[in-house]
């Protein structure tokens, strides 16, 4: 296991610097619509929280910082402020590779679509589409995430947004629920699939739903993605554990300990696996750790978007 | 031998944590908790209550094993929030390693 200090004061001093936990331009890391026309005025603003675009770079840090837990060198990884640093920023700049990149980017492209097809009124302003910081919080630097998050909902009060459509659940809860606590601001916030209007008639295919903790517990979302898998037809094939009693794929614990978030994920793997049928995912993380897992899953977008 | 601090409850509201009385040993979240460790989080729980704080700073490491996955508050029959307690011991465990690291 990892110093716990050393990488969060790292991530916090990333996040102060450049607003991500990478210390790299958001710019850089956010490009999924670069050759799609946007609209720039609209009701609610599209907020991806730059989650997606960011798993290529987590799943290369993680790997790394996994061969070196249970290596000889774990030993001197106390000297581990300096190791994590160095992959953090060499996992940015030279690790994720492009079709990595191209495969989360494109699920962000998925939920573009759907919401266009859904004919809800929406816009994207890439500069104003900022990291939520739900990191500091889940690792227990409160006041770092409090001075991020004024930061970003003062920006997003000055220019007159009031309404977010967010794509993943980490960035979901941050805005919906801690938001409003540690900044006094409160924004009103749907997920994309709330809005998702997508249907079909497609009788012959079943699914797993893999539902993240966040939807599943913490904001007792599970219904309305349901909701979307039933307008396309598809049928359901349900998991042990589901609903606020998903079981977590264990990636909460990656920036600290890889191996641990191993062991969850192989429990979870196993439970989803003896469903039978392909799974689906609605977090970005999780949908990392599956694949890599080796389960056959996809995203929730991925699926909506190919009948849209 | 551990030191404990009778207004520790106080301290730990300071960092968020409303509920740390609340809790009556069931052992609810240790038996749901993914990790299946040592009595993780129940033992952490326990320091907290009794106000063991040094024993607390001296396994903080262990606070960090937590995926915030919230099964133990879902579970606990006491609405005692155990998921927020860790969530609110990291938050302590940092502040002091911080204060350390500029003495
Ligand atoms: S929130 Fe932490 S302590 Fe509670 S069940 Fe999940 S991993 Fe265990």
């Amino acid at each position: 296991m990892y110093d716990p200090k050393a990488i969060i004061d790292l991530i916090a001093a990333n996040v102060r610097k450049t607003r991500n936990p990478f210390g790299a331009p958001s710019s850089l890391l956010n490009r999924w619509w670069r050759d799609i026309p946007l609209r720039r005025e609209g009701d609610a603003m599209l907020f991806t929280g730059l989650m997606y675009q960011s798993v290529p770079y987590i799943e290369q840090t993680t790997k790394r910082l996994a061969r070196l837990e249970d290596s000889f060198w774990a030993r001197y990884v106390g000297l581990g402020r300096y190791v994590p640093s160095f992959l953090v920023c060499l996992g940015f700049r030279l690790m994720a590779t492009d079709r990595e990149k191209r495969k989360f980017d494109s699920m962000v492209r998925d939920i573009h679509k759907i919401l266009v097809k859904s004919n809800v009124d929406f816009f994207y302003r890439p500069e104003l589409d900022y990291y939520s910081g739900i990191l500091l919080h889940d690792l227990g630097d409160e006041e770092g995430f409090a001075r991020h998050a004024s930061f970003v909902a003062k920006t997003l009060k000055a220019k007159g947004i009031e309404k977010l459509i967010t794509v993943d659940p980490h960035t979901t809860y941050a805005m919906k629920v801690l938001y409003p606590k540690v900044t006094g601001e409160s924004f009103q916030v749907k997920t994309y699939f709330e809005l998702s209007k997508v249907t079909a008639n497609d009788g012959s295919k079943r699914v797993t739903l893999h539902d993240p903790c966040f939807y599943g517990r913490y904001l007792e979302l599970s219904d309305a993605p349901r909701r979307v898998i039933d307008n396309l037809g598809i049928g359901h094939v349900p998991v042990r554990s589901s609903g606020v009693f998903t079981s977590c794929c264990g990636g909460p614990a990656e920036s600290v300990s890889p191996r641990l978030t191993a062991e969850v994920l192989h429990r979870r793997v196993e439970e989803l696996k003896a469903t039978g049928a392909p799974v689906v995912a609605m977090c970005p993380i999780c949908l990392g750790n599956l694949l890599r897992a080796g389960v056959q899953a996809e995203d929730l977008s991925t699926l909506v978007a190919r009948y849209a | 031998m551990a030191l404990v601090y009778p207004q520790f409850a106080e301290e730990l509201k300071r960092c968020g944590v409303e509920t740390t009385l609340e809790c009556f040993n069931r052992g609810t979240c240790a038996a749901i908790c993914p990790l299946i460790d040592e009595h993780f989080p129940r033992k952490m729980i326990r320091y907290a209550q009794v106000g063991a704080r040094d024993k607390i700073l001296a396994n903080a490491r262990d606070l960090w094993r937590c995926l915030h996955c919230g099964l133990c508050t879902q579970t606990c029959p006491r609405g005692a929030n155990p998921g927020e307690l860790i969530l609110g011991l990291r938050r302590l465990a940092l502040k002091h390693w911080r204060r350390q690291s500029h003495v």
